[in-house]
């Protein structure tokens, strides 16, 4: 059978399949359903210094083909998640990688040191998220603002630096450049899309939030896109996600470019998309009698 | 509580109930045997990505010998709407049982049991296992009309069932509220436990309150995952520190643990 192992930014992974932050919870969720650890790496919800209670109202709301989420990065802090959280989520055997999100990059600074030695196998910065006030996605929209976070917390740190990227913008050319500059040693594209939904009988927003993040099928050719043109101007791996569902979708992703994907909204259409997808992965290597899958990343603007 | 499974489950029977009202039965011998009254199942409702979200429904019946599970369904949308057109021998995707459901432990106590609408789908389960148990029950069924109490005759078997409809055309007119008044100022209960609309959970946690008797309320709330993952499905804690996840710490919660929003 196929090998699919790869590596990005130094964390060894089995295969290239991830989860996307938010959707897994912290693995043992969905341990009962399907043995997580056949994954390439876990990925947790965003993490935040202190407790964080997240967003009050509806917090969920379908749309055509994927949902609008305006969850507001409800975790237990940083503390709990090392404490009772980290040890379970090591005991697949794969590695962790912890999602991270402040107001201030003092606040991303101190979220990486307490990191640093806990065990988790690298950082990834979110600093995209659609659905919080502070911080969050008015700091991954200037390149100038994102560069600096993100140096700071290179700086903080021993753990590799995935920097996951917002396609609400007009270039994410240029902001994938800056943070690749300031120290990135690899990308995430995409998080949500920001949308909203208005429910006509009420004739309110549907979201308690009013706006939420689109995510499923839907945003896939807007994600297929932004690794299209990132990974050709960068020289980092990139991860890839996106309303991935199947491992056709997956090597959408890795023809355009990146390097691993992450499997997200699609669990909650078929809890076992991520087995189905490495299997896929590894059937399609083996029709194709390819013998290093890797040469398949950026293959369709390679040749 | 049983364990969870991702399964694709055979249509043994789809009977309409009314215009829009089904009782869909699943082959699914390991849910079957796993589920716990008050717990659901995340079942997959469409071949494509429209709709692209599971719909959460009760586990109405589990029988362990047939390997059999039932589901007691109002179309609603698209999603039920889909469901209703299964037909025996074709297949559903379902995800269960999750979440935590009616805890009861003892013998020969007495409980009442309040349900109105296709919300009293979880009482059917629940009231077989107490009546194993030989409690006795008091059962208080709301419908808009006679013919929507569905699961009216199958509860006879376990309890005394009061019923109340919108039109009068069984019992008196008015909302299970009603019974709910008077089986409190007639009787005296051990627990209750609850199921149905908003405004039906909102007077049994006032009655609970304010009577000392403790209750539990079944939820709903707009899920994803179903298991306890994506922080989608929360309702207020008492603790006001505290987001509850309906889909885990639920959708069975003690009266006291919620705080009920309109
Ligand atoms: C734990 C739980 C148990 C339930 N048990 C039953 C049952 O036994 N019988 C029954 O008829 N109904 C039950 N419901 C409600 C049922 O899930 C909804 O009626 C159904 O999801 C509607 O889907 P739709 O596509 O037909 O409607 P649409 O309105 O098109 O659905 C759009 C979206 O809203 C969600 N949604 C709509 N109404 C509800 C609701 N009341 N609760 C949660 N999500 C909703 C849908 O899941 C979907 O994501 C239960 C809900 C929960 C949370
Ligand atoms: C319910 C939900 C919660 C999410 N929470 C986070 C989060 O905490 N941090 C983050 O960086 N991204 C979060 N995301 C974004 C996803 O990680 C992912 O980038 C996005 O959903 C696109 O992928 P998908 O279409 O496969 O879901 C969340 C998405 C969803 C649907
Ligand atoms: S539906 Fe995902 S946490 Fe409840």
């Amino acid at each position: 059978m196929t090998d699919l192992a790869v590596s990005i930014a130094g964390i060894s992974m089995s295969n290239p399949v991830l989860v996307a932050s938010g959707t897994f919870g912290y693995g043992a969720e969905y341990h009962p359903v399907f043995d997580v650890s056949r994954l390439g790496a876990l990925v947790t919800k965003g993490l935040t210094l202190r407790p964080c209670a997240g967003n009050p109202g509806r917090r969920l709301c379908e749309t055509p083909a994927g949902l609008l989420n305006a969850i507001g990065l409800q975790n237990p802090g940083v503390e709990v998640f090392i404490g009772d959280i980290l040890p379970a989520m090591r005991s697949y055997g794969v590695p962790v990688i912890a999602n991270i999100a402040g107001a201030t990059d003092e606040e991303y600074v101190a979220l990486a040191e307490r990191l640093d030695g806990s065990g988790v196998a690298g950082l990834e910065l979110n600093i995209s998220c659609p659905n919080v006030q502070a911080g969050g996605m008015a700091l991954g929209t200037d390149p100038c603002l994102a560069a600096s976070v993100v140096a700071a917390v290179v700086q903080a740190t021993s753990l590799p630096v995935i920097v996951k990227l917002t396609p609400n913008v007009t270039d994410i050319v240029g902001l994938a450049r800056a943070v690749v500059d300031a120290g990135a040693a690899a990308l995430s594209l995409i998080n949500t899309l920001l949308g909203l939904a208005i429910d006509v009988e009420t004739g309110r927003p549907a979201l308690g939030n009013i706006t939420g993040g689109l995510s499923g099928p839907a945003i896939r050719p807007v994600a297929v896109r932004a690794v299209w043109q990132v990974a050709q101007a960068v020289d980092v791996p990139i991860i890839g996600m996106g309303g991935i569902c199947t491992g056709r979708d997956a090597l959408e992703f890795i023809l355009a470019g990146a390097s691993a994907v992450a499997v997200g909204s699609a669990f909650f259409h078929d809890p076992l998309a991520a087995v189905k997808i490495i299997e896929d992965l590894e059937r399609y290597c083996d029709r194709k009698g390819i013998a290093d899958w890797r040469t398949l990343i950026g293959a369709a603007w390679k040749s | 509580m049983g364990q969870t499974g991702e399964y694709t489950a055979r249509v043994i029977r789809q009977e309409a109930l009314d215009a829009d009202a089904f009782l869909l039965t699943l082959e699914a011998p390991e849910l079957a045997a796993a589920a716990q009254p008050g717990q659901f199942a995340m079942i997959g409702c469409g071949s494509g990505y429209d709709p692209f979200l599971r719909r959460p429904l009760s586990i109405h019946r589990a029988q362990s010998t047939a390997g059999a599970v039932s589901f007691l369904y109002r179309v609603r949308g698209q999603g039920t709407e889909w469901l209703a057109t299964r037909r025996q021998g074709e297949f559903v995707p379902l995800l269960g049982p999750l979440g935590r459901g009616f805890r009861f432990a003892g013998n020969s106590r007495r409980a009442l049991l309040v349900g109105a609408g296709i919300g009293a789908a979880p009482l059917l389960f629940l009231a077989e296992a107490l009546a194993g148990l030989n409690w006795t029950l008091n059962i208080l069924l709301g419908a808009r009309t006679a013919h929507s109490l569905f699961c009216r005759s199958a509860l006879e078997r376990y309890g005394r069932v009061h019923a109340i409809t919108d039109d009068g055309s069984a019992g008196r007119r008015g909302s299970v509220n009603a019974l709910l008044q008077e089986a409190l100022k007639k009787g005296t209960y051990a627990d209750i436990f609850a199921c149905g609309p908003q405004p039906v959970l909102q007077a049994v946690q006032r009655a609970s309150a304010d009577r000392g008797i403790p209750a539990q309320l079944s939820l709903e709330e707009n899920m994803a995952c179903g298991l306890g993952a994506c922080m989608g499905c929360t309702c207020r804690g008492s603790d006001p520190s505290r987001m509850l996840r309906v889909c885990a710490e639920g959708p069975v919660f003690d009266a006291e643990e919620v705080i009920l929003d309109d």
